[in-house]
Formats: structure tokens, sequence, C-alpha cells
């Protein structure tokens, strides 16, 4: 574990910056998460010290992105190649947040970071250099699609930070792709303000090779008559941790989840994720699906935190899981918190396999099972991949899902 | 808007079963150590194999961390400030019910249990613990007709050394966690029932827990053993008087069954809760756990929780014959400054096996109630169900509800199902109640009843009967 122990002796750059420095004086205390804490306790200890094992890459070679060209209706912008950003048009602007700027909005999200939740975190914040770091400020109307890539080189350790302040009155469609070549580690930070009336449709999705690793944080902050809509995706990664947190700062917002994620061989992949209602009348619709095959291991954890300010709070969170093989494992935990009596709050969860009888029935109709066990899953897929904002005819998911691996 | 005052008044009903009864009890020095586990083993004249298991338990817990995942946030315990055996003074042996001290027999009378065999009218077959000690179990003859060995642990040590030495300790080890190994080390008495084949337990059979002095902290051991094709239904009542310090219960319950045999297990659990302002009561840390054995056992679990200052309880189910169930019914009504951590745990291992899980939590006050809970299939638990279900219902602005359920699975031929849901007493129906000349305490009593009236149907009638009646007084004054 080559970066912890440079954590420990602070012998990580030469030219620290600020948010650098306050970042890895929190993590010298105590370089690695608390085995202990319920957030890391399912987490397999060998795949995680693979994460660490690999050292910092900071030249950020080209990628070759495996995904479609780039459309002219849309803007891609790819972190630690082109973070530099300018575009003011009629309608709208989208350009970098100035170093002040960026300083003291990351310094009031550390001040507000408990160490073991905001781990994944705090790792990113110390190794991320300035080049690997996309901070932008977004407003006006009828913003063309945003792409976002991260990616991860081989044999390597690549940390990507994105920060982005939607302004009042702002709508935009944003997907996020995190990539991972073989062998190689991506930690990704992802910090989100929506101010009042603001809307985001945003699509994670990450794809992995083999023996890829990932470490992914999302945090959010939703001011009032805000609207956030979340479809994820994860795949194909070794290992990959998914953490989101989202905070209804002054309630009567709105926040949709649809994530999904699906392992296959000895992968482990998990999500976490924290509502907090900070707030009257907030609102939110969580869904979670996770599918596990041959040995891998998928993990949900989702908490729903409701305290006494938040009256008239309607929040639900289904976990729907499929489970494939004698071998492979799923957990997962809905949690609710609840002190104000005038809320709506429910939860469900589920583990089963196919459906039988659906199986049975479409072979009586002469479809064969392996075509009609992929019929069902992509019913089971086709309602996450639809949340996420990408046009279909260039990001086929489905079959990419369906047919790969 | 529900006037909030009104609300609260219905749920302040004073403890009354709060008194104390000045009796003569024999009690050792307050203290935790070796030597005070051989003068307990020593008391009670137990064989070697006893002490051993008893100091093996200790030594363990000295080297175990007291937990605090629930993160309940109670002072810390000083082990060493508790008397571990107090018992009332008696004679040697007591061979009928009329050489008990009167003063006890009027404790349980008060108490409304029926100790004496005259009342057979209840047709409930009693071993009544005070303090340490079981003082007394009744039906004892009309029980051993039928082969059932119904008596206290201490008794059972002597007379059936073998059942013990097999089962003490097989569900629940000694290692198991804090309170169970604390419990291990030092537990002075408790039931002790055995099933044998065949046998359908005539009668219900109930022990009725009472801790009279501050300083004592209760650990009694339940062992319970039906075999093959044999039935019983055991039920559980406890009560406490009122100190304004806290007092320790750490009791350990061991259920066994074997092929076909079914095991109900029904606990009213009214520890003094202590004060409105959370001065005293009882912290009742519990570990109760049935090992399902033979194939198509059962073994269900209903409970009642509406006293205690904090309880930490989670009976459990280790299912490991083929098609055996686990149920587990549970109401957990806190108010004041109660806290609740209770649910269960469900470990589906052999293959076909059923779970079902009902659990209704109402807080109230300033208190917290939580169901924690964890469902797990193993891989060899092909063609296994689970349904979960947990309400909770909140009362006033200041109650918090948590429901923290972990699912684990690990056979894919399995299904678990849960569902979770929290609310308040709706105005609507309360209005409807009241327009129908319903009086406003009463339809907060009705609604409660109804919200937990699938637990209710599971309890033995008598049990049921009570329990309503418990929760209606318990609510008085607080619902706002």
């Amino acid at each position: 574990m080559e970066i912890i122990e440079k954590i420990k002796t602070n012998k990580l750059f030469d030219n620290q910056t600020e948010i650098q420095k306050i970042c890895l004086q929190k993590l010298q205390s105590s370089p690695l998460p608390n085995p202990k804490s319920e957030l890391w306790r399912l987490s397999n200890k060998s795949k995680f010290s693979n994460f660490l094992n690999y050292s910092v890459n900071e030249k950020n070679p080209k990628f070759d992105i495996p995904y479609p060209e780039s459309s002219q209706n849309n803007i891609r912008l790819i972190i630690g190649e082109n973070c530099q950003i300018k575009l003011i048009k009629e309608n709208y602007s989208i350009q970098q947040l100035s170093e002040d700027e960026l300083n003291k909005y990351i310094k009031e999200q550390i001040a507000c970071f408990d160490q073991n939740e905001n781990w994944s975190d705090l790792l990113n914040l110390s190794l991320s250099s300035k080049q690997n770091f996309l901070a932008l400020k977004i407003n006006g109307s009828k913003i063309p699609p945003i792409e976002i890539f991260s990616h991860a080189s081989s044999n390597s350790l690549n940390v990507k930070t994105l920060v982005i302040l939607l302004e009042k009155n702002c709508d935009i469609e944003l997907l996020q792709v995190n990539l991972g070549k073989e062998n190689s580690s991506l930690s990704q930070s992802t910090f989100f303000l929506l101010e009042e009336n603001s809307s985001v449709n945003h699509g994670v999705v990450s794809y992995g090779e083999n023996r890829s690793n990932l470490l992914n944080s999302l945090n959010v902050i939703q001011q009032q008559n805000s609207e956030y809509n979340l479809g994820s995706l994860h795949f194909k990664f070794n290992y990959a941790r998914f953490e989101i947190s989202i905070k209804q700062s002054a309630g009567n917002a709105k926040t949709n989840i649809k994530g999904m994620q699906v392992t296959k061989k000895d992968e482990q992949i998990s999500t976490y994720t924290k509502i907090d209602f900070n707030g009257p009348n907030g609102f939110l619709d969580q869904i979670n699906k996770s599918l596990a095959d041959d040995k891998s291991h998928a993990i949900f954890e989702g908490s729903i935190i409701v305290p006494k300010i938040a009256q008239k709070t309607d929040a639900s969170q289904l976990s729907r899981n499929l489970l494939l093989s004698n071998h492979a494992q799923i957990d997962t935990k809905p949690q609710l918190e609840i002190i104000a009596d005038d809320v709506k709050c429910k939860h469900g969860a589920t583990i089963s396999q196919l459906n039988e009888e659906e199986l049975f029935y479409m072979r009586t109709r002469g479809i064969t099972l392996p075509e009609a066990s992929k019929l069902q899953l992509s019913s089971y897929f086709q309602e996450i991949i639809s949340f996420i904002p990408v046009s279909k005819d260039r990001w086929d998911l489905l079959d990419k899902l369906l047919n790969e691996n | 808007m529900v006037n909030e005052n009104l609300v609260k008044d219905v749920v302040k009903e004073p403890y009354k079963y709060g008194f104390v009864t000045d009796i003569e009890t024999e009690k050792i020095a307050k203290g935790l150590n070796e030597d005070i586990i051989r003068l307990i083993s020593q008391k009670k004249e137990e064989p070697k194999y006893l002490l051993d298991f008893r100091l093996k338990a200790f030594k363990k817990w000295q080297n175990m961390d007291e937990p605090d995942w629930a993160g309940l946030g109670y002072k810390q315990i000083d082990y060493q400030d508790i008397i571990y055996y107090s018992a009332p003074k008696q004679k040697e042996k007591i061979s009928s019910l009329d050489e008990v001290d009167p003063k006890l027999l009027e404790t349980f009378d008060k108490l409304g249990i029926p100790l004496t065999e005259q009342k057979k009218l209840t047709n409930v077959a009693v071993d009544a613990v005070f303090d340490s000690v079981s003082i007394a179990t009744t039906f004892r003859e009309e029980l051993a007709e039928h082969g059932v060995i119904f008596c206290s642990i201490s008794e059972a040590v002597k007379n059936h050394s073998d059942l013990i030495e097999k089962y003490l300790g097989t569900v629940v080890p000694a290692s198991d966690n804090y309170f169970a190994a604390l419990n291990s080390a030092v537990f002075s008495d408790g039931s002790f029932v055995y099933i044998p084949k065949g046998v359908t337990c005539p009668m219900d059979l109930s022990s009725y827990f009472r801790i009279n002095s501050g300083d004592s902290g209760q650990f009694e051991r339940t062992l319970i053993i039906a075999e093959e094709s044999s039935s019983v239904s055991y039920l559980e009542g406890c009560t406490a008087p009122m100190f304004d310090t806290n007092t320790l219960h750490a009791a350990v319950v061991e259920l066994i069954a074997l092929d076909d045999a079914s095991i109900k297990y029904s606990t009213v659990q009214n520890w003094y809760a202590g004060d409105e302002e959370g001065v005293g009561g009882i912290f009742n840390f519990v570990t109760k756990r049935g090992k399902c054995l033979g194939k198509r056992s059962k073994i269900s679990w209903s409970q009642v929780e509406t006293g205690s200052s904090i309880t930490w309880k989670y009976p459990s189910c280790l299912l490991l014959g083929e098609e055996s169930i686990g149920e587990f019914y549970s109401v957990a009504l806190t108010n004041n400054l109660q806290q609740a951590d209770t649910g269960t745990k469900m470990i589906h291992i052999g293959p076909k096996t059923k779970s079902t899980i009902v659990s209704k939590g109402i807080s109230a006050g300033n208190s917290i109630n939580s169901y924690r809970g964890l469902v797990k299939m193993g891989t060899k638990a092909a063609g296994s169900r689970n349904y979960s279900q947990c309400d909770s219902m909140l009362i006033g602005d200041q109650a918090s509800a948590n429901t923290f359920p972990y699912i684990k699975s690990q056979q894919p031929n399995s299904e678990i199902e849960h569902e979770a849901s929290t609310c308040r007493i709706s105005e609507d129906q309360l209005f409807y109640l009241q327009s129908r000349g319903i009086e406003f305490e009463e339809a907060v009593s009705m609604m409660v009843s109804g919200f937990c009236r699938d637990v209710f149907n599971q309890l033995p009638m008598e049990f049921a009967a009570e329990a309503d009646k418990l929760l209606a007084l318990k609510l008085e004054g607080s619902v706002g």
C-alpha cells in the first residue's frame, strides 16, 4: 500500500495546494478507513488493498475512448485533458470556477466531512492535482447535453475531481462516464450544488475492464425547488464502490434515483446512499437494482434520515436484487431513521432469481430458455437504463450488459 | 389538528408494579471475580462441569468489550457495583406453597400471578423467579404425569444433569456476546422445560420474573427442549419496582426443537421504564435464540415490549432442519426517554426453511424505537422463503423510529421480501371515530390496538387481552 505509506510520511507531492494540505492532514491521523465502521464492513480487504497498490498517475496519457464519437450537439469534456473551458453563448454560459471560488467551496465541504463516511473524498482531494480538477459554473437555459469522462490508465492510481455549481433556474443533462483500463484504480469524487429552481438529469456510467478498481463518490446539495434525477450503472469492475450523499439543504426539493450494479466473475460492487432531508416537503423516490452472478458480491446500503424539521417528507426506497448463482452473494440494507412524525416513509427489499412462471410462459410460446432469460433481464435492466440521460442509438448500454462478458 | 395536550394525557399511567416487597433476602457482596462465581456455584451446589462452564465464560467476558454499535448512549455500567446473587431467605426446601413466605405470595398476588394451585381455572403452570432464585413452580405433578419437566434451572441441574450438560450453551455459546458471556458466568436461576417425544404439553407454561432489590442484577437462564413431535407454549412476564438507579437484566434464553416439534415463546415485558426524566429503569440486555434442529420443527417468538429504560433484544431462529419454520411477532412501545432496539435474526441454513417477521413499533414522547433485523440465506437454504414487515407509528414530533434490516443471500433459489413503512395516527380516522361518539383516548387506543392486531393475534388469549390493556395504559397521555 504505497499510497498509504506516502500519506503517512507526507511525501506525496512537492507543491501541495492548500486543499491537499488540509486533506492530507486529516488523513494522516487515520490513513485507512475504520474497518469496524458499518460503511466499510463489507468491503473485501484484498480488493481494497489492490486499489491502493498503485502509484499516482500524474501524466494523463492520451486515452482512446471506446465509446462513440462526440456528436456536434454535445459538449464533451475529458478530465485531465481539456479542463480549460469557457463557453459564453446567448442563452447560457459554462465556465471554470476561479481558484478562490473553488477553494472556498471545497473548504466548506471539507468542514462538514466525517472522517469515515468521506474517506474516499479525503483521499481524492489529497491526491487530485490541478490538471485533474474540473470545476464548472453553469447558468442559463437550453444548454446542450454535457458528457464528462474520467478514465484510469493501466498500472496506476488515477484521481479525478469534478465540481459543478448549477446556478438558479438552470436545467441540464449531464452524463458522467468513468472508464477503468486493465489493472487500474480510479478515484472519482464529484461535488454538485443545485441552486434554487435548477434541475439536473444526471447519468453515471462506470465501466471497467479486467481487474480495474473504482472509488466513486458523489456529493449533492439541493437547494429549494430543485430537482435532481440520477440514473447510474456500474459494471465490470473488479472492485467498485459508489457512495452517494444527497442533502436537501432546506427541503422542498425532489430527488429521483435509479441505480444498478451488475457483478460477474469474482467482482465486488457496492452502492451506499445517504439521503438527508434538512427541511420540510422533501421528496425521494429511489430504486436500486443489483444482479450478482458467478462468484461475485453485490452490496447496497441506503439510509434515509428525516430529522424533526423535515415534516411532510415523502420518501420511498426499494432495493431489488437478482441472485443468479449458487456462489454469488447479495447484501442489502435499506435503513430509515425518522424523527418527524408527519411523514410518509417506506422501504422495501427483495432478493430472488428470475421469475420461473414468466420463463415457463415464454417457453410455451416457443422462446428458448436463453432467449427468455435475456428478455427478462432486458426488462429488468431497461427500467434503469432508460433513466440514464444518453441517446440510445449512440450508447447501447443494454447491448453491452446483455451481450458482453 | 389533534389537541396535543389531550393526546399527551393519554399516555401517562403510573407504573403500577413499582412497589418493593420488604422481605429478608440473602445477598452476597457486590462485585464480580472468580471467587464470587465459585461462591454462586457453591451456594447452588453445582457439579464441576457447570462451574467450569461459568469460569470459562467469565474468562471470555473479561477479554470482551461492551458493544456500542447500537449507539444507545447509556451511562457506563459499573459491573463491580452489582450484586450477582440475591435470594429471599427461606427454609431449606419447599415442599408446598404453604411454606413460601406469605409476603412473597402477596407480591405475586399483587402482580396478578396465579401462584396458588387452587387457581386451577387459569390452567397455566407458573415458575416464579424472584431476584435470583426460583420461588415456586406450580402444577408440577400434573405435568409430570405427561412426562413434562418444568422446574427451575437449579433443580434441573440437580435432577436432570444429563440434559443440562448436553444442551446448556449449545444455542447461545458462552462467548456469543458480551452480555451472554456475563450471564453464563453468573446466572443464578431460571426455568427449565423438557417436553418428551410425542407429548403436547397439556397446559401453557409460564414464568414470572421479578427484580426486587435495586442493586442486584438479574441474570436468569431459560432452557426449553422439545423432543420429536412435541409441542409447548411458554409465556414469560417481567416486572420490577421503581428505583432511581438502573438495574441490569441480562438473561439468556435457549430453545431447541427437534423433528416436528414446535415451541411458542411469548413475552410481555413490563420492567420499570424509569421516570419521565429517564431516571432509573431496567437495562434489558437479553439474548434469546432458538434452534430448529429437527425437520419440520417450528419456533415462534411473540413479544410485547413496553417496559425497560433500554431494551436490547433480538430473539432469533437458527433454521437448520429441512422445512423448519421461524416466526417473530413483535410490538414494541416506547414512551418518555425509553429506548428500544429490538428485532430478530432469521438464519436460514437448511433447505426449504421459512420465516415470517412482523414487527410493530410505536414511539411516543422523546423515545427511540428501532427495528434491527437480519435475514440470512445460507448456501444450502435452497427453496427457502422469508417475509418481513416492519411498521412504525410515531406519536408526537420528538420521538424517533428507525429501521435497520440487514438482508444477506447466498442462495439464488430462495426468496426474501421485506417491507417497512412509517406513519402517524391518522387524523381522518381519529376524526371519524370521534364523530361517532368515541372518546378521544379510546379512539387512539383503538387505533393503536388495530395497528398491532397482526401481532396480538399471535399471542395466547389471556396475554393478548393483557397486552392490549397494557398498551392502552402505557399510551395514556402521550398521543399528540
